[in-house]
């Protein structure tokens, strides 16, 4: 009997995985960012920072699967779509708990649905298609639609302008008390020093495996500490030294020095995002798509990513707006339109269409050094095609202000992760800088935004990517992998564009 | 003496009020958005619109003008946008990194300079001599924050000695939070002895040819108290004159080394404030910086009273 008993165990350690006896509970884990988030409330601000900060103290409705699909958090369950497109069901799990030791009913989610269509970027995206945000019952929220709004799921899903469930009591404008209910709670901000999150021992994880943001989600660390190092530099030496566990965002110049440390080694997210330029299609040089053709037809976004990123080790070329591995990859109006650097037939297309030497204004800011080392390089291509090129350079608040006039700029250059929802992309909204506003964009991006079912949008995106490379309304040039550095004893987190940490836990 | 004390602070008082006034407008018709910043990258114009008139940023420049003047006359020095606190308690709160920082750099500045400098000037044009006035013109051309680099390199990466960056997470102690300042410390004090030790050579050199410099030998004194007595105190106003403006600089000037080390002080909240557009607080931590040179000058004169008898106001 004791000799089956040990077979037995000894199989079920074989068959169990590794990290059930890898993972203990208990340790802090010291994580470098990038800076100090402007704010601790996700639903006032769409920057990353804050994201990755408050997404450990608030929770949404829903979040995204490793697949970037969607998958419920605080809701029970995915939502009861009505057949008509416009009425969502929404089933909240019972026993969350608030930091404040409250439980979280369908009245706390309708106010905060609420504070998040008045106050939050995305929320207002959507508060033109909500007619009634209503508690059925204690755990059933009722939203009616306008009209059928497919991006719904995601903008109540995304982590930041996110729809984060508070207290119905606590929905100031400006938040006061930091009342999630996440696995970690704020204990201490000092701002530019640390802030300090703590376990919430009142936590409830959903069952079952984690999954991306999704599924289970333990709580292994008695602390997070998120403290700011924003020179890059210092996070670097920060890494190799072991200072930190995890360092967010370092240089990819840096990648072979932190592989060759001993105590840390560098995380790649392949690929995590893409830079791009925007044209202001409203005014100015820019406004004529032929010279936007021009534009894009002289430019080489090899030479661009190879002097933004060095070796392809960090980069790749791709023309689509997502890359292979998201179900929303397509080719659709790529060919012949990306990568072309051509000056020459660039300079003929210009030609003809009736440019005079007028500057071309490119907005760049050196706060991402990888926007500055591209824009030098179109420069040149541009020189080489003929256009008078106007580089102004500034730091970001300046250019973030700038971009809002159309009269200030032709080109502005940015970077996004890869979005898992295309409506969540800025430049497809009419009031975005850029400004476009054609037929074929709202007959494209209505058509998606109005489709729920899935399959059938992944179709009406190829249409989507072909109208922005038709009017290009904005330019991608390629995608780039994001570096990290983690420490050898930090177990439990993998590579993601807004890192979390709680699946993480400290090897003993 | 009263009235030159009081013709001083009504000096003190104007300077003030242009630094406010410069400041204000300076900060105001320098591109940028607090609103934008805060916002993030996907906030649509409206967005900003509204944010912007929640901050009172959409009302003229004379009225934001006049209503911050109203503030300062309360003492009030404005509430931080970002932080979401008083301007005064985020200076507050990075004052003792700055002030520790400061007196660090300055002690260690002071204990390179002052022997090296003293007897530089007393051996004049041997080889310690000219190989101090040499180290001086390195360190003088050495950034501090490059220097912080490598002593961070070395100190920190390779030796392990000391933290790279920080000071001192929750609940760390005094002396936890003061060993995070021993590298900047050691880099903005090598550099800022460079100016000290020059001075303090220079200024020995002036009176150790005065009279009663040979009248002091000729009287048989030992050659220490001759130096130490009576050249030094002589030659102490412009090297005070010098420890001062270097403690003011330190305090404002140390913004690179402070962002590099990522210290939590007041020139790290300055250059924060600046990229954020922090109005209230680049306010602030301007006036009170300005006030600081203001203040420190004044002490300084204050000390020539103390330091040389011939001194009157």
């Amino acid at each position: 009997m004791k000799m089956m008993t040990a077979l037995l165990l000894g199989t079920a350690l074989t068959v169990l995985p590794s990290s059930l006896f890898a993972q203990e509970k208990g340790g802090i884990v010291n994580v470098a960012t990038i800076g100090e988030p402007p704010t601790l409330d996700p639903m006032s601000s769409t920057a990353d920072l804050v994201g990755i900060v408050t997404q450990h103290i608030f929770e949404t409705l829903y979040t995204f699967d490793k697949n970037w699909k969607v998958t419920p958090l605080l809701a029970e369950s995915l939502p009861e779509i009505s057949a008509d497109g416009k009425i969502y069901t929404i089933k909240l799990r019972s026993g969350i708990k608030f930091h404040d030791n409250t439980d979280m009913t369908s009245e706390d989610v309708v106010a905060s649905l609420h504070r998040w269509e008045k106050i939050a970027s995305r929320g207002k995206q959507v508060a033109g298609f909500i007619t009634a945000i209503e508690a059925v019952d204690p755990a059933t929220v009722k939203i009616t639609l306008t009209q059928p709004y497919a991006p719904l799921a995601s903008l109540l899903a995304f982590n930041n302008s996110a729809a984060i469930i508070i207290p119905s009591e606590k929905q100031d404008d400006v938040m006061k008390d930091f009342i999630g209910t996440g696995p970690y709670m704020l204990k201490e901000r000092k701002a530019d020093q640390y802030i300090q999150l703590t376990r919430f021992d009142g936590y409830t994880s959903r069952d079952g495996e984690s999954d991306g943001y999704g599924g289970a989600r333990h709580q292994y660390l008695d602390e997070i500490r998120f403290v700011p190092v924003p020179d890059p530099n210092t996070r670097v030496e920060a890494a190799v030294s072991g200072q930190y566990d995890y360092v967010d965002s370092i240089p990819v110049e840096s990648f072979d020095k932190i592989k060759a440390a001993a105590a840390t080694q560098p995380m790649m997210l392949k690929p995590f995002g893409y830079p791009v330029f925007v044209f202001n299609t409203a005014e100015g040089v820019s406004k004529n798509v032929a010279v936007r053709k021009a534009i894009r037809q002289a430019l080489s976004m090899e030479d661009m990513m190879a002097a933004a990123f060095g070796s392809p080790d960090f980069f790749s070329l791709d023309g689509a707006i997502y890359p292979e591995a998201y179900s929303w990859h397509t080719e659709a109006g790529t060919d012949g339109a990306y990568n072309v650097a051509d000056p020459e037939g660039a300079a003929a297309a210009l030609k003809a269409a009736g440019y005079n030497g007028e500057p071309l204004r490119i907005l760049t800011s050196r706060q991402y050094e990888f926007h500055y080392k591209m824009a030098q390089v179109a420069a040149e291509y541009l020189k080489l095609a003929g256009f008078t090129v106007d580089m102004q350079v500034v730091d970001w608040a300046t250019l973030t202000q700038r971009r809002a006039d159309p009269k200030l700029w032709d080109i502005y250059i940015t970077h996004s992760p890869f979005l898992p929802e295309p409506a969540l992309i800025g430049s497809l909204s009419t009031s975005s800088p850029g400004w476009w506003d054609t037929p074929a964009r709202k007959a494209a991006v209505d058509a998606f935004t109005a489709e729920v079912d899935p399959d059938k949008r992944v179709a009406l995106f190829a249409d989507v990517q072909k109208a922005i490379y038709d009017d290009v309304a904005f330019m991608k040039i390629g995608n780039f992998n994001a570096v990290a550095a983690k420490s050898t004893k930090l177990e439990g987190v993998d590579p993601a564009p807004w890192p979390y940490f709680w699946n993480a836990s400290i090897a003993k | 003496m009263i009235r030159y004390i009081f013709q001083r602070l009504f000096g003190m008082f104007v300077v003030m009020f242009l630094v406010v006034t410069i400041v204000f407008v300076i900060v105001r018709v320098t591109p940028g958005d607090p609103a934008a910043v805060m916002l993030g990258p996907d906030a649509t114009s409206q967005d900003i619109a509204d944010l912007r008139t929640q901050l009172g940023l959409d009302r003229s420049l004379g009225v934001q003008y006049l209503y911050y003047m109203g503030q300062l006359l309360r003492g009030d020095l404005g509430q931080s946008i970002f932080l979401n606190m008083p301007v005064t308690s985020a200076l507050l709160d990075r004052a003792e990194p700055t002030f520790f920082l400061t007196l660090f750099s300055l002690l260690i500045a002071s204990a390179i300079a002052l022997p090296i400098g003293i007897y530089a000037a007393y051996r004049r044009g041997s080889i310690f001599d000219q190989a101090a006035t040499a180290l001086a013109m390195l360190a003088a051309s050495i950034p501090s924050f490059w220097l912080g680099l490598i002593m961070m390199q070395v100190f920190a990466v390779r030796f392990d000695l000391f933290p790279v960056s920080g000071y001192g997470g929750p609940g760390s102690t005094f002396s936890e939070r003061m060993y995070h300042l021993a590298l900047p410390a050691f880099a903005l004090g090598i550099v800022s002895s460079a100016l000290v030790l020059r001075f303090t050579r220079a200024s020995m050199l002036d009176v150790l040819g005065d009279d009663y410099i040979r009248t002091a030998r000729a009287k048989g004194l030992i050659e220490r108290r001759v130096i130490l007595k009576h050249a030094l105190k002589n030659a102490l106003i412009p090297i005070l004159t010098v420890i001062g403006l270097t403690a003011a600089v330190l305090v404002s000037g140390a913004v690179v080394t402070e962002t590099v080390f990522g210290l939590p002080g007041i020139g790290n909240l300055v250059v924060s404030a600046v990229l954020r557009r922090d109005y209230p607080v680049i306010q602030g931590a301007l006036l009170v910086i300005a006030a600081l040179y203001v203040l420190i000058n004044f002490a300084i004169d204050m000390l020539y009273l103390l330091v040389d008898p011939r001194v009157r106001y």
